[in-house]
């Protein structure tokens, strides 16, 4: 009944993908301190394998309690429970590439080896499309060449051992390749940390399969003895139809990515949303009063405009068919689409107590704010400006998106402002918008002082995306600058630290090094300060003393006798000070 | 016909000058000292302001009571005059119910009472277009139409030097959101719909004097407008500068606070301006 065959039968099923996952998620806690040090900056707070072991982590745990055999099924639980758990850029897009992998498993019980890797391209396309703006010489570009580099190999490749193997040495080839894409780590001498924690990612599945097969010997690759048989359970839109659609096409069920933008008079955001979400997945809403700008996956794009059309007048319209935008990439990508509807919509309807018809006391008019933050200090003064939540994180711990919808959902705000005060919370926070059923703007703020910057313009009486452009504009207007030390020997912008020296970066520059903490900081003001500017603005850390900070605060007063130098408990780790200057 | 009076009270502060071109009355608010009450304007800035920083306890205000109008209502219409009383915003005092009582008691047939939803420079803007319309011979029902109309233009932003006095005060509407605020800021504020509010947040005067002037309109056509000023030193000089490099050649006329304001804000710089259209007329 179950034999070994050659070529392209073998079958993958939600055990096998299940202990694939716990076990790469074991492997790569192994190495996920060496992807850490493999920052730019030498700083202390390198995350990358922290984020993306928590994200696969939080797909363990969930993986644990279920006994399905379904593919399909293990594949959903994965992505759905990354995506929640998904902390830092490269997390979000490792979770995106297992919802990717989830869409092209949805619905079967096992997969062949094909079917298999064109999931996982697909997981690859999803991955791509979390980054508005993707960048070579990340994890991205190795993600892409592991694609494409598999593609080849399922022409040829006898198992999924073999395909892994393939896998990961194009994944290790394309990762060498990144200072050469991206200068700062040439500059830095290292490969992407996101990239690394990828390929470690596969070299944990390849583990995990060797072992099964080492185990199960031959029961590990079963042949399906009618193919044909709930492997292709794919189905039009509703999943009711029954229409199985053929394996080697790209039949995404809303193919067509359509974006129009209304201009009216007091255009009711929730109508149009309402309107529009029995039309396609991935709908997005956003802008108000006057305009409302829309993006959705749709299958029938006119039926999109006609209905816009009924709130205004339509304009910047843009509607491309996704089929071609993946056939123009070249990476030959064969998707199936399946009718379930997206993970979005499905979370959607987990996320909006509102709809449910709870109690809960509504203030429609109001804009709540969200930020992300460590440190009692600056969570306080957060507050004291306006802020309805902290979320616990920053720099050395990103939250994850799970954190950020919570804080998002337990507002009573029907319209809400994230700040996520870091590049590498941004995407966690888009995610989350995604996911809750309220008009969510997120302020692409880097830094706390940037927060602080934007959180100041906020203004009730302003509608959201007046305030989301003012915010936006006002988190430009000031300069950032960090204190921390060290963790490793570099040379980056011509100066050279060694391990443990204390250093002050601003702007992704790094200004100051030097063996003392006051001398540093006071280099790095001098380096930040050019004339005009009129305050500077000191937090210090939970490893400053009040007193040291005073001391510090009374010499860049002497130095810089014009500027006005105000001094705050900030209360964040690892670094000793956040400077502000404006 | 019979002729129009033009009431007001001392928060507009106008000059005597001022006062006596256009036959306006006065009538005052109070700072009340534990040991004194002193009527608002009967004391230089200067000289008050001496005062309340150097005394120990913080001075209560209060609005003239009805009788205080009741005497200044009934002495313009024996006289044969109609009355348009424009008085400080009853979004921060009792004066316009003041008013309103003094009104019923005496001729309320002959006498309007506008609230400004205003004070200060902003009043005054209100009511020497209103004195200028009564001049011109304008009716009662012409004059309390024509400021209506004024009042939806009037625009007051002021950046108080600290949120102390405000916070004693307590007359501060949205602006009591600031008051827990941990960093050091610099609060735009502004006059909206007769209540303090916050307009916006900026951490330096600097900066908040380049908000105020932003919020100028870009040419002078039409344009009255008036520079607040209690003790703010040299900020009422950059705030100068600014307008000046925005709207050349445009008259900068600055307006001292009275100190029943001033006990309420303490050192403020500010502006306060009406964008006239053809039929509100820019005057003096």
């Amino acid at each position: 009944m179950t034999q070994i065959k050659k070529e392209n039968s073998y079958y993958l099923d939600g055990d096998d993908l299940r202990h694939m996952i716990l076990e790469a998620c074991s492997y790569f806690d192994l190495h996920k301190e060496s992807i850490n040090a493999l920052n730019v900056f030498p700083v202390p707070d390198g995350d990358t394998g922290t984020n993306m072991g928590l994200t696969m982590r939080a797909a363990a745990r969930e993986l644990q309690q279920v006994e399905t055999k379904s593919i399909g099924k293990v594949a959903d639980i994965a992505a759905r429970s990354s995506l929640l758990g998904a902390r830092g850029n490269s997390g979000v897009i490792l979770s995106q590439m297992f919802r990717g992998i989830s869409r092209g498993l949805s619905g079967k019980e096992k997969a062949r080896l094909p079917e298999f890797g064109r999931a996982f391209q697909y997981g690859i396309v999803y991955a791509y499309n979390a980054v508005s703006k993707p960048v070579e010489g990340t994890i991205l570009t190795v993600a892409r060449e592991i694609a494409k580099g598999s593609r080849e190999a399922l022409q040829t490749s006898l198992t999924f051992i073999d395909l892994l193997r393939v896998a990961i040495d194009k994944g290790r080839g394309a990762l060498e390749q990144t200072p050469e894409l991206l200068p700062v780590l040439k500059e830095a001498g290292v490969v992407d940390a996101g990239g690394l924690g990828l390929v470690v990612f596969l070299e944990g599945c390849l583990q995990s399969m060797l072992r099964r097969a080492d185990i199960k010997n031959e029961i590990y690759f079963i042949e399906e003895r009618r193919p044909s048989m709930g492997a292709t359970a794919s189905t039009g839109k509703g999943g009711g139809t029954g229409e199985t659609l053929s394996k080697e096409e790209f039949n995404p069920v809303f193919p067509y990515c359509t974006e129009v933008l209304i201009k009216g008079s007091d255009i009711s955001t929730r109508k149009v949303r309402r309107s529009l979400e029995e039309l396609g997945d991935s709908l997005l809403i956003a802008g108000e009063g006057g305009m409302v700008k829309v993006h959705i996956h749709t299958d029938h794009p006119g039926t999109v405009l006609e209905t816009c059309l009924f709130f205004g007048s339509l304009h910047d319209l843009k509607i491309d068919n996704m089929v071609d935008q993946y056939e123009e990439t070249r990476w030959g990508i064969s998707m199936q689409e399946t009718g379930e509807k997206g993970v979005t919509a499905n979370f959607e309807a987990n996320f909006s107590p509102g709809e449910q018809g709870s109690g809960e006391q509504k203030n429609p008019g109001r804009i709540g704010v969200v930020t992300v933050s460590s440190g009692k200090g600056l969570a306080a003064i957060f507050t004291s400006l306006g802020v309805d939540r902290v979320v616990s994180g920053g720099q050395s711990m990103n939250p994850s998106v799970k954190e950020i919808v919570e804080a998002i959902v337990a507002l009573p705000a029907e319209q809400v402002i994230v700040l996520p005060n870091n590049s590498n919370i941004k995407l966690s926070a888009e995610q989350a918008a995604e996911l809750v059923a309220k008009e969510i703007m997120v302020v692409d703020t880097r830094s706390v002082t940037q927060g602080l910057a934007a959180l100041l313009a906020l203004n009730q009486l302003k509608s959201l995306s007046e305030n989301h452009a003012e915010m936006c504009r006002r988190a430009r207007q000031v300069k950032t600058g960090e204190v921390t030390y060290a963790v490793r020997a570099a040379v980056i912008n011509g100066l050279q630290v060694e391990k443990g020296d204390i250093i002050g970066i601003s702007n992704g520059c790094l200004l100051a090094g030097g063996k003392e903490i006051d001398a540093t900081t006071v280099a790095l003001a001098e380096a930040m300060l050019t004339p005009g500017d009129e305050m500077l603005t000191l937090f210090y850390g939970d490893n400053i003393t009040g007193d040291q900070a005073h001391e510090l605060q009374a010499q860049l007063c002497d130095k810089f006798p014009r500027l006005e130098v105000e001094l705050q408990y900030g209360g964040q780790p690892l670094y000793y000070y956040f400077l502000m200057v404006e | 016909m019979s002729k129009i009076k033009i009431v007001t009270d001392t928060t507009a502060f106008l000059e005597e000058e001022v006062l006596e071109r256009y036959g306006i009355k006065v009538v005052p608010l109070y700072v009340n000292f534990t040991e004194e009450t002193i009527k608002d304007g009967s004391i230089d800035n200067a000289t008050y302001f001496h005062k309340l920083m150097n005394s120990p306890e913080v001075p209560s205000t209060s609005q003239p009571s009805p009788g205080d109008f009741a005497k200044v209502f009934a002495r313009l219409v024996e006289k044969g005059n109609e009355v348009v009383a424009i008085l400080i915003s009853s979004g921060i005092s009792g004066t316009v119910e003041s008013a309103r009582t003094a009104a019923k008691m005496t001729a309320p047939a002959h006498i309007s009472i506008v609230d400004s939803l205003s004070t200060s420079g902003g009043l005054a803007l209100l009511v020497l277009a209103a004195a200028r319309a009564a001049q011109e011979g304008k009716s009662r029902e012409e004059i309390t139409a024509m400021l209506e109309n004024l009042k939806s233009k009037l625009k007051v932003f002021f950046v108080p030097e600290s949120l102390k006095f405000l916070k004693k005060g307590g007359r501060i509407g949205g602006a009591q959101a600031l008051l827990g605020t941990l960093l050091q800021i610099k609060p735009i504020l502004y006059f909206s719909g007769g209540k303090i509010e916050v307009f916006d947040r900026v951490r330096t005067m600097k900066k908040a004097l380049a908000r105020l002037v932003h919020e100028l309109p870009t040419t002078g056509e039409g344009l009255e407008l008036f520079l607040l000023n209690a003790e703010s030193g040299e900020n009422i000089q950059r705030l100068k500068d600014l307008i000046r490099q925005r709207l050349p050649g445009l008259p900068l006329k600055t307006y001292e606070i009275s100190p029943v304001i001033a006990t309420h804000v303490g050192p403020v710089a500010g502006l306060t301006f009406i964008k006239h259209t053809q039929n509100t007329v820019p005057g003096v």
